[in-house]
C-alpha cells in the first residue's frame, strides 16, 4: 500500500497546532440532536462481510449495465435498485486459502494460511486512522459470533471484534455509572504513567536482545504509542454524556443468523445517526438458522450444499434473509438522509463456499454519493481487482491515496 | 546475499560450505534431469519454477523453498510416481549436496537469533499466572484479546501485539489487583442460601416461571423442548463470583436403559432478551438419590436452570404456547423422563486461596495492622515490597537500578494519595504491565537457569516458577540433568499439571473445535450436548492416563482400555461393560472391536468431519499432521475442491478417484487420503457404519487403501497395524508436538538429529515410547534448553 503521506502528515500537524489532539471531541460531534443530520457532512464507511459467501448463480444477474434483469436474490431489492451497484467478477489478486482468506477481506493482502507474513492494514482501519479521531469511537469492529475480525492494524495485528450486541449498545448509548467513570478515569490517568514505564522498559530490552526479539519489541513500541493516544482520547470522552436514542433494537433470535445481523445493523444505524463513529465493519459468522421457515440445518452445513437441491433450497432461504436485512439497513440510511454520505458494502471472502473458492467474491455496494443502479460485470474467469474499489472509496473519503494493496487503479465503471 | 555479522561458530561452519554459485551448479544436473520438466519458467507447476530459483539459504524465504524441495524429494513424493525414479546414489548425493548448506544456514540462524522471539503470555498463561501470583480466581479472559488460533496459542511467530493486547493487559491487571486488594483489606464477600423445593418452584406474580414441578415435596424438572425451561427464579446471585452449588437428593424418573437421566445445570438470565446460558455442571441422575456439588462462576443477576437434556427421549407437552402448566398431569405415568431433587444450596466460595494467603502474596511479611499505613517507614516498605514482587513477576533476580522508574512511580503515588495500599497497587500494576513480565526475553544460545525455570514452569504449570524452582535457579542447580528430571516429575505429579494436560490435549487434538460444526439433526438424531461434553472428557482423560502412566504412543492407535460413561457406552454400542450409572467417566477394559485407542474416539471423528459428511481428505490431513507428523502443504491455487455429493449415489471415493487421477494431485493425495479412508467406517459423530445411508441402496463404505509406503489394508485395523509396527513415527510426531508446545517455537530443518535421539531414547529397552519418557527426553534436549 502506498499513501502519499506528506499531505496527511501536515494535516495532522495543523490539527495539533489548533489545539485539537487526536480523538478530542468536537463540539458538534459531542451533542448531535437525535435524527438531525450534522451540519458538516462527513463520509462514512460500513463493511458487512459474510464468512460463508453467497451462492453465485442466485446472486449475479445474467446481464450487465443499468437495465440488468434482477437475479433471484435481488428481486426483493427493486425498490432501492438505484441505491446500490452489483459487482461481479472481482476478487483480491493472490488471495487464497478458502475460509482463512477471511483475514484479507478488507486488507486484500495476499497471504496464505500458516504463513508468518504479517497482514496489512484493512480499509476501515486506514480510513479510521486518518479520519476516525473526531468521534467517540474511531472505528467499530464487530463479529456476530466470535472475536475474529477481518480488520487489521498497520503492524498487522487483528482488531478483536465486539461480539455482544447488548454490550455494543451499552457502550454507545448508556452512560456508565459514576463509579465506573471514576474507574475509567483512573485507568486512563494511571495507564498513561504506566505506559511511560512500559516504553522505557521496551527500549531498554531492545538493547539487551537479539535481532528476532527486537522486531517483536518494535511492535510493543507501536502499541504503547497507540494506546497512549487512545487513553488520552478516552479521558476526554469519559465524562461527556453519551447520545440518547429512543428505541433499543429488538433482541435477536439466536437461531436466525440473519436476525442477529439485523440486531447489529440496527445498532450500527443508530451509531451512524448519532455520529458515534464513521467507520464500521460487521463480520457475519453466526451458524444457527433453524428458526427460519423451511430451514433445518446449520448455515455452514448448508453452504456445503454439494449440489443437493434440498440444501440449495434451504441455503437460498438463509441467504435471501441475509441480503434482505442488509437492504433494510440501506433503506433506513436512505430514510435518514445518511446514505449519500455512507459507503456500504456487502461481500465475502468466498465466491463459492461449497468448494472454498476465493474468486468471484460477491459484492453489493451502496451509497457514498455514487450513481448506482447498475450491474458492473467483470470476467468470471479472469477477475478484476477488487482493491480498485477500495482505492476509489479512499479517494471518495478525501484521502490522497494512490494505491491500496494490489490495486491497479480506481474502480472501472463506478461513477 | 545479506552480509551479517555471524557468531564465530556459525562463521566457522559457513566457511566449510562451498560458495553458493558453485552449489547451484552442483545441483544442476539432477534438477535438469528430474525437475525442470514440470518446474521451469514455462510449466511452473505448483507455483514452483526451479530453473530460475537462486540458491541463497541466508534468505529465509529462499531457504524455505529449498527445504521444501529437499523434503519432498527425500519423502519420495517427487519426482512423481509415474516419472523415472532417480538412481539411489544420485539421489543420495543430491540430498547431501542440498541438505548440508541448508542445515548450516539453519544452525547459523538459530545461533544468531534463537528459535523463539519475544513470545508473550497467552490468555491461558496470563490467567493461571495471575491466579498463582495474587491468589485471585477472577476470570480475566473478558479483558484480553483472543489468540489468533493458528497452531498452538503460544507460537511466537503468529502471536500478535497491538494496543488492544496492551490495553487488555492493562485492564486485566487492574481488575485482578482490585480484587486481590479488596479481599486483603476488606475481606471476602459472604453469601449462603438454602432453597427448598417449595421456594424453587414458586410462581411469582402472574409471570410464567417455566420452572420445575412441585410434587410430594420435591422439585421435578421434566424432559421438555421449551426454551429456558427448568429455570428457578429465586436462585439469583448478588454479584459475579465463584459459587458452590449443592443439588440435594438428585433422582431419576423414568431413566433410560443405562439407568440414567442426563441433564444440565446452567446459569444465565434465562429469558429471550438475554438468552446466553453458561454450563455449570452435568447432572447424571440415577434411581438412587444422590447429593452433588458443583462449582461455577456465576454472573451478577443470573439464576440457575436445571433440566434433563438428552436426545431420543420422549418429550412432554407441558406448555401451552409457552406457559407451563402441570395441572392434572401425571408425567411420570406417561413415561416422561425427569430429574427429581430435594433443594439447592448456593454459597460464595474462593477456590484458589484464602484471604490470609492473598494478604501474604500482596504484603508478604508486613504486619497486618500496617497494611493500610505501611507502618513507621512506609516508603521503605513500599520499596521492599516492590522489589520482592519484581523478582517474582520478572522471573529472575532484578537489580535495584532496574526498578528506579517503578520506585519513582510508587513514591509519587504515595505522596499524592497518602495511601500506602494504593501506592503499592500502582507499583504492582506497572510491574504486571511490563514487557519483562508479559514476554519471555532470552539471549540467543543456551537458556540460563532462570530462563529454564520459566520454560519448564510455563510448560507444565502454565504459570510462573514457584519458590522452589526460583531457589534452584538461584543456586544454579536446575540445569543439572538429575535435578531437572526430578523437578519435571515434581511438577507433573502436582495437580497444576492438569492445566498443561488440558491445554495441550485441547490444542494438539483440536478439541476446542468440537463446536465448529453442528451435526445435521435429521440425520444424527442421537447427538446432543451431553454426548459432546462426554466425548471431550473421554479424550482428555485418555491422554491424561497415557502421560501419567507413561504408556506407549501406540495407544493412539490401539489400546485395551478406555474412559466411558453410560452415555458413551450407548453411543459406541460397546456391549457389557461394568460401567456404574451415575459414576461419571470410568476407566474400563475394552475387548478388541471398533473402539480402541485415540483415533476411534468420537471427539476426534467429529472434529475431523464437517457435521454432515466425512471427508477422507480432512481426516487424512489431520491424522498426518497430528499423529503421523507429516506436514501437508495446502493445495496449489485454482484447484477446485471436491464437493461432497450427499445424494448418496456416488461415494466420496469415486469422486476422489477422479480428483486424484491428475498426476499433480496424486503425489499429495497418496499421502493424505489413505488414513482418511481407513476411518470411513466412522460417521461424522463417530458412530460405526457400513453404508453411507440407512437404505439398502445406499453406497457401501470401502475403508481399504494403500499406505504411502505401499502396504495394503482392508480397513482401519489393517491400516493401524501398519503403523503399530513403526512406533518411531508416532513417537517422533508426538515429540515434535511437545517441543513446539513447550517452547513456542517451530521444529526446524536442522532439528533432525535431536529428534532422532529423542525417538531412539524413548524407544530403548523398557521405555516403550512412553509419553512421559518422551516428555523427559524433550526437556533434556537442546531444543528445549535453547532460546
Amino acid at each position: 500500500m502506498h499513501i502519499s503521506t506528506r499531505k496527511s502528515l501536515s494535516r495532522r500537524a495543523v490539527l495539533k497546532q489548533a489545539g485539537i489532539a487526536l480523538g478530542l471531541p468536537f463540539l458538534d460531534a459531542m451533542n448531535p440532536a437525535f435524527g438531525a443530520s450534522t451540519p458538516v457532512r462527513h463520509k462514512r464507511f460500513v463493511g458487512v462481510s459474510l464468512s460463508l459467501g453467497l451462492h453465485n448463480p442466485f446472486l449475479v444477474p445474467k446481464d450487465s449495465g443499468t437495465s440488468y434483469t434482477p437475479s433471484p436474490y435481488l428481486k426483493s431489492l427493486q425498490d432501492i435498485r438505484d441505491s446500490y451497484t452489483v459487482i461481479s467478477g472481482t476478487s483480491h489478486p493472490g488471495v487464497k486459502g478458502g475460509h482463512t482468506a477471511e483475514s484479507s477481506i478488507f486488507s486484500a493482502c495476499p497471504r496464505e494460511k500458516g504463513s508468518n507474513k504479517a497482514n496489512t492494514i484493512s480499509l476501515d482501519q486506514l480510513m479510521a486512522k486518518h479520519h476516525g479521531h473526531e468521534t467517540r469511537f474511531p472505528s467499530l469492529v464487530m463479529n456476530t459470533d466470535g472475536e475474529q475480525s477481518p480488520c487489521y492494524t498497520e503492524s498487522g495485528s487483528m482488531i478483536p471484534a465486539i461480539n455482544d450486541v447488548r454490550k455494543l449498545f451499552a457502550s454507545l448509548f448508556i452512560d456508565d455509572s459514576a463509579a465506573a467513570k471514576k474507574r475509567q478515569q483512573e485507568i486512563s490517568k494511571g495507564g498513561q504513567s504506566i505506559m511511560d514505564i512500559v516504553r522505557a522498559e521496551a527500549k531498554q530490552l531492545k538493547r539487551e536482545v537479539g535481532a528476532g526479539d527486537r522486531e517483536k519489541l518494535d511492535e510493543w513500541f507501536t502499541s504503547v504509542r497507540e494506546l497512549e493516544k487512545r487513553l488520552e482520547a478516552n479521558e476526554a470522552w469519559i465524562n461527556k454524556p453519551k447520545p440518547k436514542v429512543k428505541d433499543r433494537p429488538q433482541p435477536a433470535d439466536r437461531n436466525d443468523a440473519s436476525d442477529i445481523n439485523r440486531a447489529y445493523l440496527d445498532t450500527m444505524f443508530l451509531a451512524l445517526q448519532t455520529d458515534s463513529t464513521r467507520f464500521m465493519t460487521l463480520h457475519c459468522t453466526h451458524n444457527s438458522v433453524r428458526s427460519l421457515d423451511g430451514v433445518d440445518e446449520s448455515y455452514h452445513s448448508l453452504s456445503h450444499h454439494g449440489r443437493s437441491e434440498d440444501k440449495l433450497d434451504q441455503l437460498a432461504i438463509v441467504e435471501q434473509a441475509v441480503i434482505d436485512r442488509w437492504a433494510d439497513f440501506i433503506r433506513k440510511l436512505k430514510g435518514a438522509d445518511l446514505l449519500d454520505d455512507t459507503m456500504v458494502m456487502l461481500t465475502s471472502n468466498l465466491g463459492n463456499a461449497s468448494s472454498h473458492d476465493n474468486r468471484n467474491m460477491p459484492v453489493l455496494f451502496a451509497g457514498g454519493g455514487y450513481k448506482h443502479g447498475q450491474h458492473l460485470a467483470f470476467s468470471q474467469t479472469n477477475n478484476y481487482p477488487l482493491p480498485n474499489l477500495y482505492l476509489s472509496m479512499l479517494q471518495n473519503l478525501g484521502m490522497e491515496a494512490e494505491s491500496f494493496a494490489t490495486s491497479t487503479g480506481t474502480m472501472k465503471g463506478l461513477v | 546475499m545479506h552480509v551479517r555479522v555471524l557468531r564465530s561458530s556459525a562463521l566457522f561452519l559457513a566457511l566449510l560450505v562451498p560458495a553458493q554459485g558453485d552449489l547451484r551448479r552442483e545441483l544442476e544436473p539432477f534438477l535438469d534431469q528430474h525437475c525442470y520438466a514440470c518446474h521451469d519458467d514455462f510449466d511452473n507447476e505448483g507455483d514452483l519454477n526451479l530453473l530460475d530459483l537462486e540458491f541463497d539459504p541466508q534468505d529465509p524465504q529462499n531457504q524455505e523453498i529449498w527445504q521444501r524441495v529437499f523434503h519432498r524429494i527425500e519423502d519420495g513424493e517427487m519426482p512423481p510416481k509415474k516419472k523415472k525414479r532417480p538412481a539411489a546414489p544420485a539421489l543420495e548425493q543430491f540430498l547431501k549436496t542440498l541438505g548440508s548448506p541448508l542445515h548450516h544456514a539453519d544452525r547459523a540462524d538459530l545461533a544468531r537469533q534463537g528459535r523463539v522471539h519475544a513470545r508473550r503470555l497467552t490468555q491461558e498463561e496470563y490467567q493461571y499466572t495471575m491466579e498463582d501470583l495474587l491468589g485471585i480466581d477472577l476470570p480475566l479472559n473478558d479483558y484480553l484479546t483472543a489468540e489468533s488460533g493458528e497452531g498452538f496459542d503460544n507460537k511466537a511467530e503468529t502471536q500478535q501485539v497491538s494496543h488492544f493486547h496492551l490495553d487488555g493487559y492493562l485492564r486485566a491487571a487492574g481488575a485482578a489487583l482490585d480484587e486481590a486488594f479488596s479481599r486483603a483489606l476488606r475481606g471476602d464477600e459472604k453469601f449462603s442460601r438454602d432453597y427448598n423445593p417449595q421456594l424453587l418452584t414458586k410462581r411469582r406474580g402472574r409471570g410464567n416461571p417455566r420452572g420445575p414441578e412441585l410434587r410430594n415435596g420435591k422439585a421435578i424438572s421434566w424432559r421438555a423442548n421449551l426454551q429456558f425451561y427448568g429455570r428457578m427464579n429465586p436462585t439469583i446471585v448478588p454479584e459475579d463470583g465463584w459459587y458452590r452449588v449443592t443439588v440435594k437428593d438428585i433422582e431419576a424418573i423414568n431413566p433410560g436403559e443405562d439407568g440414567v437421566v442426563w441433564g444440565e445445570l446452567q446459569s444465565g438470565f434465562g429469558h429471550s432478551s438475554e438468552p446466553l446460558l453458561f454450563d455449570a455442571g452435568l447432572i447424571e441422575a440415577t434411581q438412587t438419590p444422590t447429593t452433588k456439588t458443583f462449582r461455577a462462576w456465576i454472573r451478577e443477576g443470573h439464576i440457575l436452570l436445571l433440566r434433563p437434556k438428552e436426545s431420543g427421549k420422549k418429550v412432554s407437552r407441558i406448555s401451552n404456547s409457552g406457559t407451563v402448566d402441570y395441572t392434572g398431569l401425571n408425567l411420570e405415568k406417561k413415561g416422561i423422563s425427569g430429574i427429581k431433587f430435594g433443594g439447592i444450596k448456593i454459597e460464595r466460595v474462593y477456590p484458589n486461596a484464602t484471604r490470609a494467603e492473598v494478604q501474604q502474596r500482596l504484603f508478604h511479611d508486613l504486619n497486618p495492622k500496617n497494611y493500610r499505613t505501611g507502618g513507621k517507614t512506609p516508603k521503605l516498605a513500599l520499596r521492599r515490597l516492590v522489589n520482592r514482587f519484581a523478582n517474582i513477576v520478572f522471573r529472575r533476580p532484578v537489580q535495584l537500578a532496574e526498578l528506579e522508574a517503578y520506585h519513582a512511580l510508587v513514591l509519587k503515588k504515595y505522596d499524592e494519595s497518602k495511601s500506602f495500599s494504593s501506592a503499592l497497587k500502582t507499583g504492582y500494576h506497572a510491574l504486571l504491565t511490563s514487557p519483562r513480565f508479559l514476554t519471555f526475553i532470552e539471549k540467543p544460545g543456551k537458556l540460563d537457569d532462570f530462563e529454564l525455570a520459566s520454560r519448564l514452569s510455563y510448560f507444565l504449570w502454565k504459570s510462573a516458577p514457584d519458590d522452589r524452582l526460583r531457589k534452584l535457579a538461584r543456586e544454579g542447580k536446575l540445569s543439572e540433568a538429575a535435578t531437572l528430571r526430578a523437578e519435571t516429575d515434581r511438577l507433573l505429579a502436582h495437580k497444576k499439571s492438569q492445566r498443561f494436560l488440558k491445554s495441550f490435549t485441547d490444542q494438539w487434538l483440536d478439541l476446542r473445535e468440537i463446536n465448529a460444526t453442528q451435526p445435521d439433526p435429521r440425520r444424527f438424531r442421537s447427538f446432543d450436548q451431553i454426548l459432546q461434553l462426554s466425548l471431550i472428557e473421554e479424550t482428555r482423560r485418555f491422554v491424561n492416563e497415557l502421560v501419567n502412566k507413561d504408556l506407549s504412543v501406540t495407544n493412539f492407535l490401539q489400546s485395551d482400555f478406555g474412559f466411558l460413561n453410560t452415555r458413551l457406552q450407548r453411543h459406541y454400542q460397546v456391549p457389557k461393560l461394568p460401567i456404574k450409572p451415575g459414576g461419571g467417566i470410568q476407566k474400563v477394559t475394552l475387548t478388541p472391536g471398533h473402539r480402541s485407542g485415540l483415533l476411534t474416539q468420537g471427539s476426534i471423528l467429529k472434529i475431523t468431519a464437517d457435521g454432515s459428511v466425512t471427508s477422507p481428505i480432512l481426516r487424512g490431513v489431520w491424522i498426518n499432521e497430528r499423529i503421523l507428523g507429516r506436514h501437508i502443504l495446502p493445495p496449489p491455487p485454482n484447484i477446485p475442491a471436491v464437493e461432497p455429493d450427499i445424494r448418496g449415489a456416488v461415494s466420496i471415493r469415486d469422486q476422489l478417484a477422479k480428483h486424484s487421477t491428475q498426476n499433480s494431485c496424486k503425489s499429495c493425495h497418496a499421502k493424505i487420503d489413505p488414513s482418511g479412508f481407513a476411518l470411513e467406517n466412522y460417521d461424522p459423530i463417530g458412530t460405526y457404519r457400513v453404508r453411507y445411508g440407512n437404505k439398502k441402496s445406499s453406497a457401501k463404505v470401502d475403508p481399504s487403501g494403500i499406505t504411502p509406503d505401499g502396504s495394503k489394508f482392508d480397513n482401519y485395523h489393517g491400516w493401524r497395524d501398519v503403523y503399530l509396527r513403526q512406533p518411531d513415527i508416532l513417537a517422533r510426531a508426538f515429540a515434535s508436538q511437545i517441543l513446539e508446545y513447550s517452547t513456542g517455537g517451530e521444529i526446524r530443518f536442522s532439528d533432525r538429529a535431536v529428534l532422532d535421539q529423542i525417538v531412539q531414547h524413548s524407544g530403548a529397552e523398557g521405555c516403550n515410547h512412553g509419553l512421559k519418557t518422551i516428555i523427559h527426553a524433550c526437556i533434556a534436549s537442546p531444543i528445549f534448553q535453547h532460546k
